[in-house]
């Protein structure tokens, strides 16, 4: 240690030109590289902060400045990109739908709640909270049915619905896949061989279209959890694989010496095997995470008002069809912050459960 | 269903004998009584915005052609629209299967009359109410007024449709020499046009009436020419044999060219009832009984859709006409005496 002590503390600019310009070769490649980027910064700001238009209803001043970015579309229609067709004086009734989800979302990635009691309680009255908020019919809100829902609420209330019920649908597919029972473990194994083949719109399409056909009208219900429940399979199946794949990645041992400790069936499961399983199998579960957010727009098919649909809604007018651009860019805004928090929060568990390291 | 429509004949017969405006039976399971039962009318809306038929205003409310027409139904069928009409958003692909699961009521949704979706899918069609048809734009800066004009240049078209092949044979039954070029892509298409490389471009009217208000040298930089190269006839379409809830949607559309042809919008349709120009025009608008009845609706009705929603020419012209952005010549969709293919059916 005594050693380093005696070099001098490298500076900033020392550093620059060590990892920069260490070589002629290499100083060209940065500054071309840098000319460039810095190219593209400059016209990107122009584009989108200088020369834009921001006020409400600046629709004419956008089409006589078309050098800047016209993000007056966003500001004049920006509910209908987070709340879709929801009547309109009823939309704070939406958005603080929007925000209790997303605050429960943040609350169960704390610690704290990670407990059998704690988390199922906060995610049951996060979701009742919603659901009273965005139906009403009670407590002197008026009803606005399913159909009417969209926008951003209706894209985290799917991405949610989902999760919440794939999840433990996705942990009973893996075990029961295990099943040392052949027949039980092959029909498993055969269910999500054959959702998995099967294409996700394909699945939505049966569900929320041909399904009624084959069921009793009291079985039927409104289309939108018709479409959660298929697409929960379809997110099961997936996720079956990946804590399987976790699942398999144990050395048979830990499970017999458990066994040999006189631990039953349950206890080795929730204590040894999925404990373990879910910290193997974390990357690609929040891979199937951001898979199944971004998959969430294809409801559009099915007449839902994503927050997709909605943004191309938004634009898919006279006064502002020519700002389409400009939609897709705060769409792409929306779904980053959305994906980039939750791979964010991957790594966090990731570092934290200690993933690749033990 | 049989013996049924046999006891609706001979009512009908008898009502005709007595020459008396007795009330129509409505058949029980007929979806007029399931939609009055309910007090909604579920209508088609879009999943996304088509222009011009059904888009969204600031306030997350519908408009344009198709959704005006459903205004205009659920008007007829309630007295006003306000809290009976529910718009549902329906993909393309989507609408047969929720016609015919009650999902919604009737589709509304630009929808072209074709021999198999008539034939195979269970539906039946209205009389049309929108004629797509497919016209040439040109750049205003040609001083084109009709295809002839374009001689000897050069018109684009998207490929392997039958629109292709109906501007080909226009172009040879007319003696014009012109080059038809094909686009296998719609944006490319789009571009082409826009940067001069097509003097015309054919495609269906309302989509070059929305195309042109997005071009980069502005909406009049473009005419639309008023040939009618090929056309696409769009109905209103309900369940199969379901003959009082057809009867409506007829006589709905009838009701909106009959005020547009008589001059009755929604401004001067108090004064028109208070003092009707002919016994026809009494009967229409409820001064008289009947008109309504006969079709198991109020005998208001008709009156009740012009004093909200407005006749035929209002709904087009704000919806694509000339008081709506689209600016499109409502051409071929005019009343017979404007050089249109649509008429009113006869009020007796």
């Amino acid at each position: 240690m005594s050693h380093t002590k005696s070099l001098p503390k490298p500076t900033a600019l020392d550093r620059l030109k060590a990892r920069f310009f260490n070589t002629t070769l290499n100083s060209v490649v940065t500054l071309v590289l840098g000319a460039i980027t810095l190219w593209i910064l400059y016209n990107l700001a122009n584009w989108a902060l200088v020369h834009a238009v921001w006020g409400v209803d600046q629709g004419d001043a956008c089409r006589a400045n078309r050098d800047g970015a016209c993000w007056s579309i966003i500001s004049t229609r920006w509910r209908i990109v987070f709340f879709g067709l929801y009547p309109f004086e009823e939309q704070w009734r939406s958005g603080l739908a929007c925000a209790i989800m997303v605050v429960v979302a943040v609350l169960s990635c704390i610690p704290w709640f990670w407990s059998a009691r704690r988390l199922p309680f906060l995610w049951v009255a996060g979701f009742a909270a919603f659901y009273i908020l965005m139906r009403g019919g009670m407590f002197g809100l008026t009803e606005v049915v399913e159909r009417n829902w969209g926008g951003l609420a209706l894209t985290v209330f799917i991405f949610s619905a989902v999760c919440l019920i794939g999840m433990p649908l996705a942990i009973c597919f893996a075990l029961l896949r295990q099943s040392s029972l052949p027949w039980v473990a092959r029909t498993v194994g055969l269910i999500i061989d054959t959702v998995r083949s099967l294409p996700l719109l394909a699945i939505m399409f049966t569900f929320a279209i041909v399904l009624p056909f084959a069921l009793p009208s009291w079985a039927i219900g409104e289309s939108l959890y018709r479409v959660i429940i298929g697409y929960s399979l379809f997110f099961a199946a997936y996720q079956a694989e990946i804590i399987r794949g976790g699942m398999q990645s144990l050395p048979t041992g830990q499970e017999e010496a458990a066994k040999a400790l006189g631990l039953g069936y349950w206890h080795r499961i929730g204590y040894i095997i999925l404990p373990q399983a879910f910290r193997n199998a974390l990357p690609p579960t929040i891979n199937q995470f951001v898979i199944t957010f971004k998959e969430t727009t294809l409801v559009t098919i099915i007449g839902f008002f994503d927050v997709m649909t909605s943004g191309r809604t938004a634009s898919g007018t006279a006064e502002w069809s020519f700002a389409t651009l400009e939609m897709y860019v705060f769409l792409a805004l929306l779904f980053f912050v959305f994906v980039f928090s939750l791979s964010r929060y991957g790594a966090y568990l990731e570092r934290r459960l200690g993933v690749g390291t033990r | 269903m049989k013996p049924m429509a046999k006891i609706l004949l001979a009512s009908t017969i008898l009502t005709g004998l007595s020459a008396v405006g007795a009330q129509a039976e409505v058949a029980a399971n007929s979806r007029l009584k399931t939609v009055q039962d309910r007090g909604t009318l579920l209508c088609t809306g879009h999943n996304g915005s088509f222009l011009g038929f059904a888009e969204v205003d600031d306030k997350g409310v519908w408009k344009g052609l198709d959704v005006e027409l459903c205004k205009a139904l659920a008007t007829g069928l309630f007295g006003t629209y306000e809290g009976h009409l529910e718009i549902v958003p329906v993909s393309w692909a989507q609408r047969w299967p929720a016609l015919q699961s009650g999902d919604v009521d009737v589709i509304i949704k630009a929808s072209g009359w074709t021999q198999s979706r008539d034939t195979e899918l269970n539906l039946t069609y209205s009389m049309p109410y929108f004629i797509g048809a497919f016209q040439v734009m040109s750049h205003a800066s040609l001083g084109a007024e009709k295809v002839a004009d374009l001689d000897g240049g050069t018109i684009c078209v998207n490929a392997g449709t039958s629109v292709e092949r109906s501007i080909s044979n226009y172009a040879d039954a007319n003696g014009l020499d012109i080059e038809i070029l094909t686009y296998e892509n719609g944006d490319e298409i789009r571009n082409s046009y826009f940067e001069g490389r097509c003097d015309g471009w054919v495609e269906w009217a309302p989509a070059l009436a929305t195309g042109r208000v997005d071009a980069p040298d502005g909406a009049d930089a473009h005419v639309i020419l008023p040939e009618v190269i090929e056309l696409e006839a769009e109905g209103i379409i309900v369940p199969e044999g379901d003959a009082d809830w057809l009867d409506v949607q007829n006589w709905m559309l009838s009701s909106l060219w009959f005020a547009e042809l008589n001059g009755i919008t929604s401004a001067n349709v108090d004064e028109m009832k208070a003092n009707p120009e002919s016994p026809q025009i009494a009967t229409f608008l409820g001064a008289t009984p009947g008109y309504g009845t006969r079709l198991g609706l109020s005998d208001d009705w008709a009156y009740n859709m012009i004093k909200h929603v407005g006749n035929m020419d209002e709904i087009y012209s704000r919806s694509m006409g000339d008081t709506s952005p689209y600016k499109l010549a409502r051409g071929v969709n005019s009343l017979y005496t404007n050089g249109g293919v649509f008429y009113p059916l006869q009020i007796d």
